[in-house]
């Protein structure tokens, strides 16, 4: 009896094991499966006039996703001048100044329920805050005897973009950092303590540093985040056929920089992709898949190069 | 890791500017990083404050409306509806020669979104749980040291993939596939079984339906939930696994006493999944159908919350049709607080019992 | 030193931008409805050719997104296949015109793979299929419109856009005026509650459904079924005659729109339901939104590009509109359209002739 109930355990064991190994390779074969379907169906559109070209207006041979790309770079990085510094600041707060005081854990906390925010909500947030209210000003300044385009002259504009942008960055950013700055031994603090350095000093010339590789993957991971958010730039760049900042000579015309594009609406490659992708035209959508296939390959070399600035700086 | 603490006191020269120097009280490095910092939790708290305040504000009239109303009632028609008067006769009536109409107000409801949100985030947890468990089974215990970077890796890329990414997979591939393969021979099959009746459908399958959308925010659920209970699962003390070995535990039998030991984490982990899942968006939008009406079948056309947001924010131009929609958003808001307050309770107060433990 | 060399080439970097300020271009901002989009894309990049200058945006948003839009001042035109109700109207806040720029028909797709031959519908019986009142393809209200064809015994599934939407409003307005039954229990909106079947998200994301999905009927915009090859529906018109929607069809539909076009306010006019043998039934004008006052474009030079633009779009624009497979506005309505520019102001003054 008691041999007949070890037989039981010992085949349940080897079927859970079997089982194991069996869903992990699922979820591995489903990485393929996606990836896959959407490299295949994006590998026949895209040719060099997808990097090249601006949209032509012909619904049948619509040109390139030039502005595009340009545009999500541009509110990529303006969003990481804006939301990395914050998030990098605020986690270092809780790592060094305060880890455990009546602020540091409310501010954790709202770290991570900001973290699970829907986009779609930040949009909106983003819509109410910086699109709606300002369509009733020019956005004009009048300095040094000329006008200057401060701000959006009304509606939707890329600051909102970035902005959002930036919004779903900061805790990322905040709560990478701090997890990456605790893993640093409290002994490297107490010698630069000892030696006389002030706390600023130690934080900045021995914490950081010593924490560099994985603070970068935090800023990398939410990059890779941001790059490919469609939702929150829906209300608030909206959108445009322009390339960003800057205009090709043309028709006997010099090229020129307009630098403030971000005070009107702004171009994104997820945005151009949800737009194309509705189209009734083949030639539109076939870019759209194109653009996903390029979202993606962006996306999978920043996770690429986050594993290789971290390597060996991770327990797994 | 190795640090070489000289170089890094060495360059206390470049400092330079008085600004930083010690003992100025007003100014010191100290003091600017202190503030700097401090700044910038507090700007966390303020993005939260502003994102409820706007929010709430929006909802506002809504709120006053409809009340309790609005989470219970099931009826949402966002536009007024136009039908001609009929007069006591039952004829529609007529004036200069053109029908006369009357104007029915909008109604709205968030009942078939919180239903939809519910359901499909459960699909997504039932086929999600079992998988994640075991994948990070696999991490921790069955593959062998080489091996966990790579697959860790490619879990983790499968949650890099852009939501739109999703949406058009699951568009193109997935539902396509439910349609013609999967749901006819459920709908056969459960027509006859009492009691089955939510996997039955009374019109033909169309795959684009809560089935699916639950299946989808599955797979994008998967990496979060595996990777939480992966790194879970590692902390539980070598201790445990090993004097359950020692006793002649089988394989799954130690296995089940870590996962068991870890409980509570594993549903923090659980939890986190379910906060990402009620809030996806773009994905879900594309194969849950968009129907704004409770149906007991899982292969019906449903809506969620996130999903009603993107389908009808852009285009809300009635003032009270854009204050339910952001009454919608900040119960989505609530509902992932909720969430996250739940999982941090969990994870955190196992943290506190196991440090009161050593 | 490193600051001294960056405040330099900061320097440096805000003269290169003070230089690109300088240069004069005029921006302009549209969104709005998704029908218009691909022509109205031509449009502005044709446009463009001529006039470097101006650089003009459009993006499709939907009507509804249009409208909130244009109320809200956060675009400076709106495209919309409704037009706007008085209640929006009166939200707007300032007297609004309608510039009709094309016209098209809404028609009824459906994904019957072994159906030979073309299936022919009338207005009521499209009417009781989305009232659920019709539920099989072999139902003998069906049957009896389309005598020889062999249609199929299987299921109808209705599919309808979830969003706000111009076709949803031109194709419930169409139907209220063939069913009272269905006036009295569904009736007409940018956006309705449908008792039966399926939504998706846009004319595209009902395309999907209906190329999905076996035995579904969708209502969309004629270029989408055209462009993805899905057959649509011949509709009986109020002359009893059984009509495809083309661009023929539909300016024929819309040449019983002039008369109602009393005022140069009033080019929001209705043309579904049309009589006239090659009037197809479900047609209908899609409009740029203005305000009348055009202060609100905050300079002179926008508002006069933007009435330029429209003015270039009603007349020369209106060729590519049939390249397009849009039905082109006619002779009479391009008259009407340019008297509402006409009365388009800055300042209280008239924008067009005043050069």
């Amino acid at each position: 009896m008691k041999l007949n109930h070890d037989a039981i355990a010992r085949h349940t064991s080897q079927v859970m094991y079997g089982l194991c190994i069996a869903l992990t390779v699922l979820i591995i074969a489903m990485l393929v499966w996606v990836s896959g379907y959407l490299v295949s169906i994006g590998w026949k559109a895209i040719s060099l006039e997808f990097f090249t070209q601006l949209p032509s207006g012909d619904p049948n041979a619509p040109g390139g996703m030039l502005h595009a790309l340009a545009g999500t770079f541009a509110l990529v990085i303006m969003a990481s001048l804006l939301g990395i510094p914050i998030g990098m600041l605020a986690g270092v707060y809780l790592a060094e100044y305060d880890t455990d005081s009546k602020l540091a854990t409310p501010v954790r906390f709202v770290c991570d329920v900001l973290t699970g925010v829907p986009s779609i909500v930040v949009g909106i947030l983003g819509y109410e805050l910086l699109v709606a209210p300002l369509s009733y000003w020019d956005g004009h300044l009048h300095l040094f005897s000329r006008d200057w385009q401060i701000l959006p002259n009304g509606g939707y504009n890329g600051w909102a973009g970035a902005l959002a942008l930036a919004f779903i960055m900061v805790p990322i950013v905040a709560r990478t950092t701090e997890e990456m700055l605790r893993l640093v031994p409290d002994s490297y603090r107490q010698a630069s303590i000892a030696l006389g350095a002030s706390k600023a000093r130690t934080i900045l010339q021995v914490v950081i540093p010593s924490a560099t590789g994985s603070v970068v993957t935090g800023v990398m991971l939410a990059i890779a985040r941001v790059a490919g958010e469609t939702a929150p730039l829906l209300f608030t760049a909206l959108g445009s056929r322009f390339l960003p900042f800057f205009s090709a000579p043309s028709a006997g015309r010099p090229g020129y920089i307009h630098p403030s594009d971000l005070s009107y609406p702004f171009p994104s490659l997820t945005v151009q992709i949800y737009d194309y992708a509705r189209g009734p035209y083949r030639a539109q959508n076939e870019l759209a898949w194109a653009g996903v296939l390029v979202l993606i390959a962006l996306i999978f070399v920043l996770n690429l190069a986050i594993r290789f600035a971290t390597r060996g700086k991770r327990a797994d | 890791m190795s640090l070489d603490l000289s170089t890094s006191m060495a360059s206390e020269t470049d400092f330079g500017p008085s600004l930083m120097r010690r003992g100025n009280r007003l100014f010191s490095a100290d003091r600017v990083m202190r503030i700097l910092t401090f700044g910038s939790a507090l700007c966390i708290l303020l993005m939260l404050g502003a994102l409820l305040f706007v929010l709430f504000s929006s909802a506002l009239p809504s709120i006053r409306e409809f009340g309790m109303g609005f989470l219970t009632s099931s009826e949402w028609r966002p536009n007024e509806l136009y039908i001609p008067v009929k007069g006591s006769d039952g004829k529609v009536q007529l004036e200069d020669g053109e029908v006369v109409m009357q104007t029915i107000r909008p109604a709205f409801g968030a009942l078939p979104v919180i239903y939809g949100t519910a359901v499909s985030s459960i699909i997504a947890l039932v086929v999600a749980i079992p998988i994640s468990f075991a994948a990070s089974l696999f991490l921790t215990r069955i593959a062998p040291r080489w091996m966990v970077p790579p697959v860790s890796f490619l879990i983790e890329l499968l949650a890099a993939i852009p939501s739109i990414a999703y949406g058009i997979w699951a568009l193109f591939v997935l539902a396509p596939l439910l349609q013609n393969h999967v749901e006819p021979p459920f709908n056969k099959l459960f027509a006859v079984i009492p009691g089955l009746g939510f996997l039955h459908f009374d019109g033909s399958p169309s795959g684009r339906d809560m089935f699916c959308g639950g299946l989808v925010l599955a797979v994008m659920i998967l990496p979060i939930i595996t990777a939480m209970s992966r790194d879970v699962l590692r902390a539980v003390p070598r201790a445990q696994v090993e004097g359950a070995v020692a006793l002649g535990a089988t394989w799954w039998q130690s296995a089940a006493e870590m996962l068991k030991f870890s409980r509570s984490g594993l549903f923090g982990a659980v939890m986190l999944g379910l906060a990402r899942a009620s809030g996806e968006t773009m994905a879900v939008a594309m194969v849950i159908g968009n129907n704004m009406q409770i149906k007991s079948s899982l292969f019906a056309p449903a809506q969620t919350m996130s999903s009603l947001l993107a389908n009808e924010f852009a285009e809300a131009t009635g003032e009270a049709h854009r204050s339910a929609l952001a009454e919608v958003a900040l119960v989505l808001l609530l509902m992932s607080l909720l969430f996250n307050v739940v999982a941090r309770y969990l994870v955190v107060g196992k943290n506190a019992r196991s440090a009161a433990a050593h | 030193m490193k600051l001294t060399r960056l405040m330099k080439s900061l320097a440096g970097l805000a003269i290169a931008l003070g230089a690109g300020v300088s240069m004069a271009e005029t921006r302009l901002q549209g969104a709005g409805a998704t029908f218009p989009n691909p022509l109205y894309q031509k449009w502005v990049t044709d446009y463009q050719k001529s006039h470097p200058d101006v650089k003009i945006d459009y993006q499709s948003i939907g009507s509804g997104g249009g409208i909130k839009g244009i109320t809200e001042k956060t675009v400076d035109f709106a495209g919309s296949d409704a037009p706007m109700n008085k209640k929006e109207m009166a939200g707007a806040g300032a007297s609004i015109v309608h510039i009709p720029t094309c016209a098209g028909a809404v028609v009824l797709a459906y994904s019957l793979p072994d159906l030979r031959g073309d299936l022919k519908l009338s207005g009521p019986i499209v009417a009781e299929i989305y009232q659920g009142k019709i539920t099989k393809w072999n139902d003998a209200k069906i049957a009896a419109l389309n005598e020889g064809v062999a249609l199929p015994d299987i299921g109808i599934t209705p599919v309808w856009r979830t969003d706000g939407s111009g076709t949803t409003f031109v194709f419930t307005n169409y139907l209220i005026t063939q069913s009272e039954d269905y006036a009295g229990s569904i009736g007409a909106g940018k956006q309705v509650k449908w008792p039966v079947g399926q939504g998706g998200k846009g004319n595209d994301g009902v395309t999907a459904v209906v190329q999905g999905t076996k035995g579904s009927i969708g209502y969309i915009e004629v270029n989408y079924a055209n462009a993805n090859k899905i057959p649509f529906a011949l509709l009986q018109n109020k002359s009893g005659k059984f009509v495809k929607a083309s661009s023929d069809t539909v300016s024929a539909a819309g040449e019983g729109a002039l008369d109602q076009m009393k005022a140069p306010e009033h080019l929001s006019v209705n043309i579904w339901n049309q009589a006239g043998d090659n009037a197809y039934p479900i047609s209908a004008f899609t409009y740029i939104i203005v305000y009348k006052e055009l202060n609100y474009l905050k300079e002179q030079s926008k508002a006069k590009a933007l009435v330029d633009f429209l003015k270039w779009a009603t007349t020369e624009g209106q060729r590519t509109a049939g390249e397009l497979d849009y039905a082109p506005l006619s002779d009479g309505v391009q008259k009407k359209a340019a008297e509402a520019l006409h009365g388009l102001t800055w300042d209280g003054k008239p924008l067009m002739g005043a050069e």
